[in-house]
């Protein structure tokens, strides 16, 4: 029986290499092309961000504007009740003594309703 | 059940007594807040000087601010009114079409700028008051009259 031998010539060479078509464009120029696209987004949102943070200004200086204002209309509704709290408790008691151990104004934790309704 | 009238008592029940006669009356401002936030840099830019001087007589009496700064508080209030009242005479269509843009646009005063400059162009040249937002970096447009407003929904030229 013969000897089994590689065939005359000697073998075919073998394919390892794959053999695909390498798509689409050269990587650097994909990293350039994403390194554009963020470079714009990241331009976009820092813009983004300056005019939120003039806005957030402009909101505050409006603020600032009006808060001697509604603090001063809220002090003249507390002044009153207050007022009217001593008023109560002196004529209820015939005399007015603070419960606090200072001279602040201290806003008043109940409100007193009035016993009838007032139209 | 009971034969009570089902009533909401949160307007009724509350104690209405006035101020003592000796302290003057003052009208309040009377406005809700979308007209108070259209109109607070006219406010700022007239009532400048009250509103100071209230601020400053709070900071000097701490804790008694209330009752000291009244008179302050007054002229705050009436200072603030007169701007009102004097908007309201002049500009009143503008002022409208500008709050009412500000209600319904959850008061984001940059999805109104449109009706914003005409109403502050109405109120400088009636009412030589002007919107100035302090502290705007040097070189840069300040932000309520860039004619593109990328946060504004409905983004239209001027």
């Amino acid at each position: 029986m013969p000897q089994d031998l590689p065939p005359a010539g000697g073998y075919e060479p073998i394919q390892y290499k794959r053999n695909l078509p390498a798509r689409g464009f050269r990587p650097s120029l994909v990293l350039l092309g994403v390194a554009g696209i963020m470079t714009y987004g990241f331009w976009k949102v820092g813009k983004g961000i300056r005019e939120q943070n003039e806005l957030a200004r402009e909101k505050m200086w409006s603020r600032i504007h009006l808060i001697p204002l509604l603090t001063a209309e809220e002090d003249r509704d507390l002044v009153r009740r207050h007022f009217a709290d001593q008023a109560r408790e002196k004529e209820l008691l015939g005399s007015s003594t603070s419960p606090y151990n200072s001279d602040r104004f201290v806003r008043p934790t109940y409100a007193v309703t009035p016993s009838k309704a007032s139209n | 059940m009971s034969g009570r009238k089902p009533v909401f008592n949160q307007t009724t029940l509350i104690d209405t007594t006035p101020l003592p006669a000796d302290i003057p009356r003052v009208t309040e401002i009377g406005a809700s807040s979308a007209p108070l936030l259209s109109a607070s840099f006219f406010i700022g830019a007239r009532c400048k000087p009250y509103n100071d001087d209230f601020m400053q007589c709070k900071t000097e009496n701490a804790g008694q601010g209330e009752i000291k700064c009244l008179k302050e508080g007054r002229r705050v209030t009436r200072c603030a009114k007169s701007v009102i009242e004097d908007v309201n005479k002049h500009c009143l269509a503008e002022f409208r079409k500008h709050w009412t843009c500000l209600d319904d646009n959850n008061q984001q005063l940059w999805q109104c700028r449109p009706q914003e400059w005409k109403l502050n162009k109405c109120v400088f040249d009636n009412l030589k008051l002007e919107k100035v937002i302090p502290d705007t970096p040097a070189g840069e447009t300040s932000v309520h009259l860039r004619t593109r407003q990328i946060y504004s929904h409905h983004n239209s030229g001027p």
